[in-house]
């Protein structure tokens, strides 16, 4: 499936696939379509993987909920009620936000030497989301029940049901943005409104997330405004590292494969300030919020005791931020791929270990169900919970690789034209 | 109408269960799964350590978080002051045992407490999430009574499927009072000391009423703003444990 230029929409793109599945035969155009063409390519090999590796856990964890049901879940009444899998989806939506927030830094504020990474950023915050609501449904008792339920109940005293209004409305706003993109409409007074209307609806969905904890009085790990802002800091610095990690993977992690325009924005000060700034902001944060929970004498902040005495906080603190705010900063540094690559990785992981860790720990101390007990709630999640997030990652690996192979994801106001002599990505 | 609330005597309360059990048999509960629990916890340390009870049902609060939170209103709070689900409308979310300052609600689809597993033993064929060999006969999922059906969100009902259908403008709902007994939520019914009263908490008249006005009755974790449907007097022997019941380290 070797495009020469993108398809320039669905119908075009299903004329093609019909047009290559009588040319090659039905086996032939199901080898294609595993390998997204005929050559090798970084974007095959994603799409290839993700899509084997997403169906075996797919398969893994719906055998689980058929045959266990949530009873394959570590979760308890008594303990801790919401898992790794809720877990993942904070970190997939925050990502999905973070991806929003750094595409409005061209779009939106006019930043224009972020325009090469925009449309990627765009496709990335679909894929991610997607990812998001996939492993979060397979969560819930009855996800299907939610699509009726919510709008009918209108409970608008919850902030859940605000969360999903906001990120339901991102979604679509972020779909028909990158269908304007996908029609080379950067600039028309209505590609810029959704690109303003995306940027609120993602600071209001990402905020509203933060407040699902945030207005919890009787959770005092959570409580309080500042989870908010706390996340939508750091999922701007999610997106940040997502999008370092995924520019460069789309490229065999080469920066010389890299057209033009991305390779001197990589070169450049641009990415290394925006992501230095935000990884010292988490940085931040993370630490006062450590800080005041210490200090403090409330009843029910006793968690955070337990949290500096667990490897996976400082493993945070220590390799996922602190480590790529040094290599983000330093001059010697802060430009060469390789670093930038691996402060991208580490920051994902170690957003990844802070959604964890600020889940299970802000429902670790015993309310009075947990009195029984004399000390904090244990949970280590089950093998259907972690295959739940492999599922979640091989989505966006599978996606980002097909977005990758169809879309030319690089593309951005001041290469318009199609089938240009910069270099395709691998 | 009535706003029906409850009054546990934490001096008479010994601690023995039987509300506990008379709940788990009224409805039907899984072992674990104790809408009605008696929670023991300790105090001081040995050589001076106490350990003390403390029964807790679902305080069927006035301003329940559980029903702010829930995104799609499969909880509410009826007239009368009960707090029930609708399982045709719960997903399963579990957000309101996240809001729920008094830990009193459960998730059906868990590890078994009991093994075996009773679920599996006792198979529903339909869409109970099981098939006791003895259950109560009432069954309403629009209000969370009865044995409900998997990957929804269950508590304590206050025995609506008893109170509710209880004489108009009756004070109290006694066991003592053979015309009341019946429409007696089954813990209070089962209490062999007496420690819990059943009434009218709007009526100045009704023993509960009273009880709180002169025995100055107290609500758990008041300042989170709940405002619990059930009062405790804590006289000279009760015991109220602390928010939480962990070490400070």
């Amino acid at each position: 499936m070797n495009f020469f230029a993108e398809p320039r929409n669905f119908a075009e793109a299903a004329r093609y696939l019909i047009d290559l599945w009588r040319r090659e035969g039905t086996l032939q155009f199901l080898r294609l379509s595993l390998t997204l063409g005929r050559e090798k390519s970084v974007a095959g090999e994603m799409w290839k993987y993700g899509v084997a590796i997403g169906l075996l856990s797919f398969a893994f964890v719906a055998f689980m909920l058929l045959t266990e049901g949530g009873a394959a879940f570590n979760t308890s009444s008594d303990g801790i009620n919401w898992g790794l899998a809720v877990s993942v989806y904070i970190f997939f939506a925050l990502t999905s936000s973070g991806l929003t927030f750094i595409a409005s830094l061209s779009m939106v504020f006019g930043f224009r030497e972020y325009y090469p990474i925009a449309k990627r950023c765009i496709w990335l915050a679909i894929i991610t989301l997607g990812a998001g609501f996939t492993v979060l449904a397979l969560e819930l008792g009855h996800p299907f029940r939610m699509l009726w339920a919510m709008p009918a109940g209108m409970q608008y005293l919850s902030p859940m049901f605000w969360m999903a209004v906001f990120y339901l409305i991102d979604l679509v706003l972020l779909l028909i943005k990158f269908d304007r993109l996908w029609h080379d409409d950067w600039h028309s007074p209505l590609s810029h409104f959704l690109s303003v209307a995306s940027f609120v609806a993602v600071v209001l969905a990402s905020g509203m997330l933060g407040l699902v904890f945030g207005s919890m009085v009787m959770r005092p790990m959570w409580f309080g405004s500042f989870t908010a802002v706390y996340f939508i800091l750091t999922a701007a610095l999610s997106g940040a590292a997502a999008i370092v990690l995924a520019t460069y993977m789309a490229y065999g992690f080469r920066h010389e494969n890299m057209p033009e325009p991305l390779r001197s924005m990589a070169a450049g000060k641009a990415l290394p300030k925006v992501f230095a700034t935000l990884t010292g902001i988490a940085l931040f944060s993370v630490v006062t919020r450590i800080w005041t929970g210490l200090w403090s004498n409330l009843d029910g902040l006793e968690g955070f005791h337990a949290l500096v005495r667990s490897p996976a906080f400082h493993v945070e603190v220590w390799v996922g931020l602190t480590l790529p705010f040094v290599l983000m900063v330093a001059p010697a540094l802060q430009r060469q791929p390789r670093w930038q690559i691996t402060a991208g990785a580490l920051v994902l992981l170690g957003m990844f270990i802070d959604r964890y860790t600020f889940l299970v720990t802000g429902q670790a101390v015993p309310m009075f169900k947990g009195a029984w007990a004399s000390g904090l709630a244990e949970y280590a999640p089950s093998l259907t919970e972690w295959m739940m997030a492999v599922l979640g990652f091989a989505i966006v690996f599978a996606c980002y690789g097909l977005g990758e192979k169809l879309f030319h994801l690089a593309g951005n106001p001041r290469h318009e034209v199609r089938g240009s002599a910069e270099p395709k990505a691998a | 109408m009535p706003k029906w609330g409850m009054v546990i005597d934490l001096e008479k309360c010994t601690g023995c269960q039987a509300c506990t059990a008379a709940c788990a048999m009224e409805n039907s509960r899984l072992p674990g799964e104790s809408w009605q629990d008696v929670i023991l916890f300790t105090e001081g340390e040995y050589p001076s350590v106490q350990i003390k009870w403390f029964p807790r049902p679902c305080m069927q609060c006035e301003n329940p978080s559980c029903v702010h939170v829930c995104p799609t209103r499969a909880t509410y709070k009826t007239d009368q002051g009960f707090v029930l689900i609708d399982w045709d409308r719960c997903i399963g979310c579990k957000y309101c045992m996240i809001a729920c300052p008094y830990g009193v609600r459960f998730y059906t689809d868990e590890k078994p407490l009991a093994a075996p597993d009773p679920r599996k033993v006792f198979k529903s064929e339909d869409e109970h999430s099981w098939n006791p060999p003895w259950k109560a006969p009432q069954e309403d999922w629009k209000r969370g009574v009865g044995i409900q059906p998997r990957g929804v969100v269950s508590k304590c009902t206050f025995c609506y499927h008893r109170v509710s259908k209880a004489p108009k403008d009756v004070p109290d709902l006694s066991e003592h009072d053979p015309k009341t007994r019946e429409y007696t939520p089954a813990c209070v019914v089962a209490c062999p000391p007496t420690a819990r009263y059943f009434g009218d908490l709007d009526n100045p008249d009704s023993e509960v009423s009273m009880m709180i006005a002169n025995k100055n009755g107290i609500r758990l974790l008041d300042q989170l703003g709940n405002k619990p449907q059930v009062y405790y007097l804590t006289g000279s022997g009760g015991a109220v444990p602390s928010n939480r019941a962990i070490k400070k380290t």
